[in-house]
């Protein structure tokens, strides 16, 4: 059964560990993000795929 | 909560994503809260169909399911042909490690009534089980992810990718030509016990065969869940001082270094999951309360449950993604290691159903 209270501590939880995360991880540099579009860019795709072995 | 005041919030999240982070990070969230909307609108579940197939003999789920792997890879392939370097296919390699992950993937996605897309979109509906799961699902993700080394020297080879060897047009010939052959299976089983096709799955696979090309056409990737949960508790493991992920094999890897150092908010699949909850939940927000309640579990159920969502974590690693990073994803882009996903994964189930039945889910 669906309870508010739950759900509202699920976000809660989930929220803080995200402001935890951006408080705590290497600042982002805004001035070298990503392309906006990939395919097009000219550049390699970068990070982490739960296909690949590294 | 309502509609209204949650859209503002999604959308305030998009502009901090825009101006904090990076552009392509707040379209992905965008896709993300497509993704989450068309999944739980539409309740497009992988495991339900795959059970009601087995159970019911109703075909339509996995019917669905079939038209979203012919769209997406009608779609991907050719975009795979055209920019060899700027994207990538979510290829896998055959190995043991793929034969036993998707095995107990596939039983445990039953027991825990949702796989990667479906734990995501039901937490976000409100539902208590996959809301528990959540956290465990994560905590799997992350062993299978540090233990994935060990697994791949029982036996691995290259992976194998249709487009780079066959080129997209017989990539994509040979991808429907197998999806018919399942087709036909799934319907000669079904016979005429059930409707063979349900409206609301159809619309639901062609909206997320589309948003899932735009996930690869803006991320170079295509789209993943599970490497973002591994992301999330290797994270944690590593900052309560539990874990050095530079004596592990596959956190030490400089990709994955980098991502673990850099925030989630830059990391492509935790985005579009972040997406997939806020969007589930704004279709929950729009049910009036109390719709689909379900009788409570028991603790019995509660620890099966709990349990099952943990080995699906773990075994989702082990099987290089689960139902989308290595079925939906790995066929789409013309993966071998998806066409050896999908009948283990579907032996799985098989048992899983079983279990589901004996503790009375």
């Amino acid at each position: 059964m669906k309870n508010p209270l739950t759900i509202l501590l699920f976000w809660v939880v989930l929220t803080g560990f995200f402001a935890w995360d951006w408080a705590h991880s290497a600042a982002v540099d805004v001035r070298s993000e990503p392309p906006l579009i990939a395919a097009g860019s000219g550049q390699a795709p970068t990070g982490g795929h739960c296909a690949s072995t590294f | 909560m309502k509609r209204s005041p949650l859209a503002i919030l999604v959308v305030a999240f998009v502009v901090f994503l825009a101006w904090s982070v990076a552009l392509r990070q707040a379209l992905l969230f965008a896709v993300g809260v497509g993704m989450g909307a068309v999944l739980a609108g539409a309740r497009f579940g992988f495991t339900t169909g795959w059970r009601r197939l087995i159970e019911r003999r109703d075909p339509s789920g996995v019917l669905a399911q079939l038209l979203l792997l012919a769209v997406a890879a009608a779609v991907s392939m050719p975009l795979l042909a055209a920019y060899p370097t700027d994207l990538g296919a979510a290829l896998g390699p055959p190995s043991i490690s793929l034969l036993v992950g998707a095995f107990v993937f596939g039983a445990c996605m039953q027991v825990a009534d949702g796989c990667g897309s479906g734990t995501l979109y039901k937490a976000g509906l409100g539902i208590p089980l996959n809301m528990a799961i959540l956290p465990l699902f994560a905590i799997g993700s992350f062993l299978g992810s540090a233990t994935l080394d060990r697994w791949l020297a029982l036996g691995a080879v290259r992976p194998y990718g249709l487009v780079a060897h066959f080129g997209a047009p017989a990539a994509l010939a040979i991808t429907l030509a197998g999806l018919a052959v399942v087709g036909l299976g799934v319907v000669r089983w079904a016979g005429r016990s059930a409707p063979l096709f349900d409206r609301k799955l159809l619309i639901g696979a062609l909206l997320l065969a589309a948003l899932a090309a735009l996930n690869l056409v803006i991320a170079g990737q295509p789209w993943g869940i599970v490497y973002g949960f591994g992301l999330w508790a290797a994270k944690l493991a590593t900052a309560a001082g539990v874990f050095d992920p530079a004596a592990n094999p596959f956190w030490s890897e400089a990709v994955n270094a980098a991502t673990l150092r850099q925030s989630v908010f830059l990391d492509v699949t935790s985005i579009t999951n972040l997406g997939i909850l806020a969007g589930a939940l704004w279709i929950a927000a729009g049910k009036p309360a109390g719709s689909g309640s379900a009788k409570p579990l028991t603790g019995t159920q509660w620890i099966v449950g709990i349990v099952a969502g943990f080995l699906l974590g773990y075994s989702s690693r082990l099987a290089f993604g689960c139902n989308i990073g290595a079925m939906v994803s790995g066929i789409s882009t013309g993966s071998l290691h998806g066409w050896i996903w999908v009948p283990m994964a579907f032996l799985g189930s098989l048992l899983g159903v079983r279990v589901r039945r004996r503790f009375a889910f």
